[in-house]
C-alpha cells in the first residue's frame, strides 16, 4: 500500500515541470512530519537515558518502597492501610468522570432551552463515580452512581446506575464463563453499556437513531441476571456473549411520554420480565468487530379509572418493545469505520380498544460513521444517521391520516436524518474537549418533554455542541 | 535505542529524496531502503514480558497474553489473581508492546478497559509512570505481570516466554 502511494505520488510529481514547487511542498511536508515527531523524540531520549543506567534502577529497587511511619493501632489506620494496600495492588479501584456540554440549536430544544433565541443551553451535565473490588480471584463487586442533568427528562438527581456481583465460573486461557447478578447495564450495540461516559463515545450526542436519549432510562440498565461467555481461538478471534433476564426501569416521565404513543394516556407503566442478549465477534487484532444484540422488553400499562382514549374506554394492557441491532466496525491505526442497524418492533395488546390494539409497527434506524485519528491528540469524525419511527410509513403520511386536523404538517416528527461532523482534542489522557455540528432533517428523536408543543417544532434544523470532560 | 530514533527519521529522508529525483533506478533502491527501515522499527525486540517471582508460569500463549492485557483473563492457571501493570498510553514501550506483542493498537486497549470499568464488568490495569516503578511493582506485587526494556530487567523478576 505504501509502495503504491509513493510511486503514484512520485509519478504525479514527475509530470509537473516546476521543480521549485515540488521542493517547496516537500519542505513543507518534511517540516510538518519532523514537528510531529519531535514530541515522540523527546520521549525516546528519556527512555534511552533510563535504559543506559541500569545501576540507577537497581539502586531504586533496593530503596524501601514506602516510607514507614510509626502508627497508632486504631481501626481507622487499619482500614486506611487495607485500602492503600488493596488499591496499590489494583484490587480496589475508584474511577469517575464529569462532562459539561453547551448546546445551541437553530430550532427544537435538545437538553433544555437550547435554541438560539434562548442563547443556547448548558443543560447537559454528566457525572459518574464508580468503585470496584475483587475480594476473591474470581469474584468482582462493582457499583456506579450516575448524575445526569439533561433538559426536562433528567434532573441531575444521582441514581444507582449499576451495582452487581460478577463470579467467574470457568476460566482457561482466552475462554471465560461467568455469571452476573444485580443492577446491570443493558448490553446492546457497541455503545450502550458506557453511553454516559463522554470518553467512551464517539460524539457528544450518540447517534440518536439507535441510542435514543428519550427512552434512555428504559434502555440503560435494569435489575438483571446475566450469563456471559468469551470463547477465544488463537487464529479466528474471540466470540463474546451475554444473555440475561431483566426487569427494565420504566418509571420515568420521558420514557412514558415516548412509549405511550396516544395522547392523554395518564396511567403508569409497570415492569415485567424481559430478556436481553448480545454476541460480539472480534478478530484477535480487534480490527474487525461484528455484533448482534436483541431485547425483548415487556411492560404493562395501568390506566386510571375511567380513562378514555379517542373517546373509547380502555383496560390494562401490555406493551412490547423488541429491537434487534446489528453492529459492525473496522479499525485501523488511524481510521475506524462503524455502522449499526436496528429494526425495532413495537406492539400494544390486550387493551380491549380497537385502535390501540392495532398498534403494531416496526421502526428502523441506521448510521454510518468514520473516525480519523489525525494524531493521538486530535480526532475527527463524520456521520450520517437515519431513523424512521414506522418503516412502513417513512415520510409520516399515514400517521397524519389518523388525525389530519391536528397532525397535518408534522410528518417530520416520524423520522430524522442527521448529518454530523466533529472534532475532538485529547488535551491529556484525562481531559478532553470537543465540538460537533449537526444538520438534521426531521424531529423523530427529539424529547417530547423538552418540546411539548408539536407546532413549535421545525423540520430542518441545525445543532452545534461543545463539551469538556475529565475522567480519572 | 538510537537505532529506533534514527529509523524514524531515515525513512522520511529517503522518501523525500526519492520523490525529488527522477531516476527510476534511484527510486527503486530508495524505496527498498525505505521499506526495509520500516521493517526494522517493527523488529525492535529489546523488551520482555515480566512477572513476579512467585508466578508459576514461565510460558504463555499470545492469546492468553492478549486476554490478560485486555483484562479478561483474571487468574493464573493455579487460581491466583493476575495483577496487570502498564505504562501510560502514550509511552513508547507501551505502544511497541501493544502493537507487537498483543497485535492491537493502544487506543483499542484503552477503549476495551474503559468499557469494562464504566460498565462495571471489569477493572483497569494499574498504571505506572516509570521503568523503576514498573520493576518495583512487579517485584513486590504477588501475581503481577508487566513489560520492561531488557536492559532494565534484573533477577528479581521472571521473564515470560510468549509462544
Amino acid at each position: 500500500m505504501k509502495m503504491l502511494t509513493c510511486s503514484r505520488l512520485s509519478s504525479f510529481l514527475g509530470i509537473l515541470p516546476q521543480k521549485m514547487l515540488i521542493q517547496g511542498i516537500l519542505l513543507l511536508v518534511f517540516g510538518v512530519i519532523s514537528l510531529s515527531i519531535q514530541g515522540q523524540n523527546l520521549h525516546t531520549k528519556e527512555a534511552i537515558v533510563i535504559q543506559e543506567n541500569p545501576a540507577i534502577n537497581l539502586a531504586a529497587t533496593q530503596l524501601p518502597s514506602q516510607v514507614t511511619v510509626p502508627k497508632k493501632s486504631s481501626w481507622v489506620n487499619n482500614a486506611f492501610d487495607w485500602y492503600q494496600k488493596k488499591s496499590m495492588q489494583g484490587d480496589f479501584q475508584i474511577h469517575g468522570f464529569i462532562g459539561q456540554s453547551y448546546i445551541l440549536s437553530s430550532h427544537n430544544n435538545v437538553f433544555g432551552h437550547s435554541t438560539s433565541g434562548a442563547g443556547g443551553s448548558f443543560g447537559l451535565t454528566e457525572a459518574g463515580l464508580n468503585a470496584s473490588f475483587r475480594p476473591l480471584p474470581k469474584l468482582l463487586i462493582s457499583a456506579q452512581v450516575l448524575s445526569r442533568r439533561a433538559g426536562e427528562g433528567s434532573s441531575g438527581m444521582p441514581r444507582l446506575d449499576f451495582a452487581f456481583l460478577d463470579y467467574r465460573l470457568y476460566s482457561h486461557e482466552a475462554n471465560q464463563f461467568g455469571i452476573r447478578a444485580g443492577r446491570l447495564k443493558n448490553p446492546f450495540g457497541f455503545y450502550n453499556d458506557t453511553r454516559d461516559v463522554p470518553f467512551t463515545r464517539p460524539s457528544i450526542l450518540l447517534p440518536q437513531s439507535i441510542y435514543f436519549d428519550r427512552t434512555r432510562n428504559l434502555a440503560l440498565s435494569g435489575d438483571s441476571v446475566q450469563l456471559y461467555a468469551d470463547v477465544g481461538h488463537s487464529r479466528w478471534g474471540t466470540f463474546s456473549t451475554q444473555v440475561g433476564l431483566l426487569f427494565p426501569i420504566v418509571s420515568d416521565r420521558d420514557t412514558e411520554r415516548a412509549v405511550l404513543v396516544f395522547p392523554n394516556m395518564h396511567g403508569h407503566l409497570t415492569r415485567e420480565v424481559s430478556y436481553i442478549g448480545r454476541g460480539i465477534y472480534e478478530t484477535n487484532d480487534k480490527r474487525i468487530r461484528l455484533g448482534v444484540s436483541g431485547i425483548w422488553l415487556n411492560s404493562n400499562y395501568d390506566p386510571p379509572v375511567g380513562e378514555k382514549i379517542l373517546g373509547l374506554p380502555i383496560t390494562s394492557g401490555s406493551l412490547q418493545f423488541s429491537p434487534v441491532y446489528f453492529s459492525a466496525q473496522y479499525n485501523s491505526e488511524r481510521w475506524s469505520l462503524t455502522g449499526e442497524y436496528a429494526i425495532r418492533h413495537f406492539a400494544y395488546s390486550g387493551f380491549h380498544h380497537d385502535t390501540i390494539d392495532k398498534t403494531n409497527f416496526f421502526g428502523e434506524s441506521f448510521y454510518v460513521q468514520g473516525e480519523y485519528r489525525i494524531t493521538p491528540k486530535w480526532e475527527t469524525f463524520i456521520r450520517y444517521d437515519v431513523m424512521f419511527t414506522d418503516r412502513s410509513d417513512k415520510n409520516g403520511k399515514n400517521w397524519v391520516l389518523q388525525d389530519p386536523d391536528h397532525l397535518k404538517g408534522f410528518e417530520h416528527s416520524r423520522y430524522a436524518k442527521d448529518f454530523t461532523v466533529g472534532l475532538r482534542w485529547n488535551v491529556t489522557p484525562e481531559f478532553m474537549v470537543r465540538a460537533e455540528y449537526h444538520h438534521v432533517n426531521g424531529t423523530g428523536w427529539i424529547s417530547r418533554l423538552d418540546n411539548p408543543l408539536l407546532n413549535q417544532t421545525e423540520k430542518n434544523w441545525d445543532l452545534f455542541a461543545i463539551q469538556a470532560s475529565y475522567r480519572f | 535505542m538510537n537505532r529506533f530514533v534514527s529509523s524514524f527519521f531515515f525513512p522520511i529522508r529517503y522518501l523525500l529524496f526519492f520523490l525529488s529525483t527522477n531516476s527510476f533506478f534511484i527510486h527503486c533502491v530508495l524505496l527498498i531502503i525505505f521499506l526495509f527501515s520500516i521493517s526494522q522499527v517493527r523488529a525492535d525486540n529489546h523488551y520482555e514480558v515480566v512477572t513476579n517471582k512467585g508466578v508459576g508460569e514461565n510460558k504463555l500463549s499470545a492469546n492468553s497474553l492478549r486476554s490478560i492485557f485486555s483484562m479478561h483473563l483474571k487468574t493464573w492457571s493455579d487460581g491466583t489473581k493476575i495483577r496487570v501493570f502498564v505504562f501510560p498510553d502514550d509511552d513508547q514501550l507501551h505502544q511497541v508492546f501493544s502493537k507487537e506483542k498483543l497485535n492491537v493498537f493502544p487506543y483499542q486497549l484503552r477503549s476495551t478497559w474503559d468499557r469494562l470499568v464504566f460498565s462495571g464488568t471489569g477493572q483497569a490495569p494499574i498504571k505506572v509512570n516509570s521503568v523503576e516503578e514498573m520493576l518495583e511493582k512487579v517485584t513486590n506485587t504477588p501475581g503481577s505481570i508487566g513489560y520492561l526494556w531488557r536492559a532494565n530487567i534484573n533477577e528479581n523478576v521472571n521473564v515470560l516466554e510468549i509462544k
